[in-house]
């Protein structure tokens, strides 16, 4: 990411210069998980089956799906994610434009008070940390391997398998579900 | 940069195509070219002069590392170092410094130059920002290439919900030009994180308000009274109450900086008045910590929290000043902070004599903070020109006024105390028999300003914290250029 214009902090400086993120949420029982498709390809796959994890959890999902991983979110979309959701899961980013972008709809939901996470290939790990830097958000992230293009669905599944626990625990603390509390 | 290169022996010459000496010239610049190493650098037209090739400083690098102030320049240099310069043109000059004869025939003697583009109205602090080593301690944020410099501010919570100025070097550069104070000073410790603040800090605070350099010693006296521990900026941000600090401005530095005494002046509209308040404010929101809704407990608040400062109107001589009043010499620059809420109208446009005028101001007066509240709140009042006017030609002064305002609202504790005529608030029910003042003696500040066509006044009632009577006081603070 190319630098632009730079300013001098006004504050104390006691705290770090990215904003604490929006605390996640005690537990998941009684919510709703937006999930956040970005619109670039694959990404529904590995999304189809974080959906079906959470609903083997007993999570309440809600999807969501951008027109397009190279602008940011429309504002609608911001809007119903926000009303209706208490956490939001955004998949999956995998190249420079849809990492920005993504992680400006991260920041928007964020300051509408949603706990959120990212999930991103490893590949854009260091433009997921300078898109922080310049929002100035310490947002969540969660990285899986890369390239995803030429992965089979299978293997994008795998992917969703081994990330859910820990995207999940991004958004809350208890990440234990209605259903499986009422087993235990 | 340019300085650290060795230049070579010779002369260096700068120039700008559109110097009409430097265009007079260019033959000369040629003639000493084709005798000695010459390096040429122009300012406007890498095309300019034509007589040689010369080096493009469209950027003025060099122009600012060689501090140039005028064009022409010739430098000369002696292994690697400056040895003489001239500017302008000036035959004899221009051979000695050359040592070349015969320069620029048919020229006339000597022509001025022109001023040189590193010297511009504000290039040379934007120069100064981009090519010297500068010593700020405060943090840089840097942006991506395509983020909204407004919006980064908003999102890091440096806003007090309006737009700010954002803090580059250049812009805080020259906001500490309007101090001769280091900008490593220590100010005090803000409330209500307590976290000490520096002069460079008030001047990126000052940069986000939008203030000018000038506005900077009153932002900074401004400053020092809230930071008075007698003037209890801690309570006054943290508080329930409507409260912020209300600024007063008094002494030519109101004029010299075009600070508003006139009409509308507790109103929008004017750049000095708005944003030395803002300034003070945000210093408690940055720099103190003193965000809404965390430590600021502000049960309504009011848009006073936004801004409130302005000057007092010393035009007409009847009046004393009110910083000569709170013991600054006259003629001298002082800013007074009191804490106070909004306005409070006072309509009168039938008095006609200052007793008159006087029973009438008590009755509004005593309705700050509660009619029977007494000796717990301050109060300001603006008294605009036609009312001073009623006063002055009975020939009563500031301290007559403030004396017979304080008389007309003695009442008797039967009459204030809890629970008398059916309400609850009120003052301790064992003051009964007194005979009670509305405000301390020394609790009601009078300021003259406004309009000269109006009947109406202003009070601002003072914050509660003003109930004990000798820790919580406004402070006047004389200004330091």
């Amino acid at each position: 990411m190319k630098y632009g214009i730079s300013f001098r902090d006004p504050t104390a400086e006691t705290a770090s210069v990215l904003r604490e993120r929006a605390a996640p949420l005690d537990t998941v029982k009684d919510k709703t998980i937006a999930l956040m498709d970005i619109g670039k390809m694959r990404g529904d796959e590995f999304i189809d089956r974080l959906e079906q994890l959470c609903a083997e959890r007993g999570i309440k999902t809600r999807r969501y799906k951008k027109p397009t991983n190279t602008r940011v979110a429309p504002r609608e979309m911001i809007k119903d994610i926000a009303d209706d959701c208490d956490a939001v899961i955004i998949a999956l980013s995998d190249c420079g434009s849809c990492t920005s972008c993504s992680t400006h709809d991260l920041n928007d939901l964020d300051k509408r008070g949603l706990a959120g996470v990212s999930v991103l290939t490893t590949e854009f790990r260091q433009a997921f940390e300078s898109q922080k830097g310049s929002i100035g958000l310490d947002a969540a992230a969660v990285y899986v391997p890369h390239p995803l293009q030429n992965k089979t669905t299978a293997e994008l599944h795998q992917w969703a398998d081994a990330a859910v626990d820990e995207i999940l625990q991004a958004i809350a603390h208890n990440t234990s579900s209605a259903k499986a509390m009422e087993t235990a | 940069m340019s300085m650290n290169v060795k230049q070579p022996d010779g002369v260096l010459i700068f120039a700008k195509r559109e110097c009409e000496t430097c265009q007079m010239v260019a033959q000369v610049i040629g003639q000493i070219a084709d005798k000695m190493p010459t390096i040429v650098y122009t300012q406007d037209d890498p095309s300019f002069p034509s007589t040689v090739s010369a080096l493009d400083d469209t950027s003025l690098e060099s122009s600012y590392a060689f501090d140039v102030e005028a064009v022409p320049t010739v430098v000369r240099m002696k292994d690697g170092k400056e040895v003489a310069r001239t500017f302008g043109w000036n035959r004899s000059d221009w051979e000695k410094l050359t040592g070349l004869k015969g320069l620029g025939e048919g020229l006339p003697e000597m022509r001025p130059g022109c001023g040189s583009k590193s010297r511009e109205p504000g290039v040379h602090d934007a120069l100064r920002a981009k090519y010297s080593k500068l010593d700020f301690k405060s943090r840089q944020i840097r942006l991506g290439e395509w983020d909204d410099e407004i919006e980064a501010c908003f999102d890091r919570g440096w806003s007090d919900g309006l737009p700010v100025v954002p803090p580059t070097d250049v812009r805080i550069l020259r906001m500490l030009e309007g101090t001769s104070r280091k900008p490593d000073e220590i100010i005090g410790d803000v409330p209500p994180n307590l976290s000490p603040i520096t002069v460079e800090k008030v001047a990126i605070n000052a940069v986000m308000a939008g203030c000018r350099p000038e506005y900077m010693p009153v932002v900074l006296a401004a400053l020092e009274a809230a930071l008075d521990p007698l003037f209890t900026m801690h309570g006054l941000l943290c508080t329930t109450c409507f409260s912020s600090p209300i600024v007063v401005v008094n002494g030519p530095i109101a004029r010299e900086i075009g600070m508003n005494s006139g009409i509308n002046c507790l109103g929008q509209g004017n750049r000095a008045n708005a944003t030395i308040g803002r300034a003070l404010q945000l210093i408690i929101r940055n720099v103190g910590g003193g965000h809404p809704g965390e430590l600021d407990r502000a049960v309504l608040g009011g848009p006073g929290k936004y801004t409130f400062c302005f000057a007092e109107d010393e035009s007409d001589s009847t009046w004393m000043p009110l910083s000569v009043a709170r013991g600054v010499g006259p003629g001298k620059n002082a800013v007074t902070l009191f804490q106070g809420d909004g306005i409070q109208g006072f309509i009168d446009q039938r008095s006609r004599t200052p007793e008159q005028l006087t029973k009438s101001l008590a009755m509004s007066l005593l309705a700050v903070g509660h009619h029977k509240l007494c000796e717990f709140t301050n109060a300001m009042l603006v008294l605009v020109p036609e009312h001073y006017a009623i006063f002055r030609e009975a020939g009563w002064d500031r301290a007559r006024i403030t004396e017979e305002l304080h008389k007309a609202m003695v009442r008797p504790g039967n009459d204030v105390i809890q629970g008398a005529h059916g309400v609850g608030e009120g003052v301790d029910k064992r003051r009964a028999d007194e005979m009670i003042n509305k405000f301390w003696p020394e609790g009601l500040l009078i300021v003259q300003a406004g309009g000269q066509a109006g009947l109406f006044s202003a009070i601002c009632a003072g914050w509660t914290g003003g109930r004990f009577r000798d820790e919580s006081k406004p402070v006047t603070r004389e200004i330091k250029i």
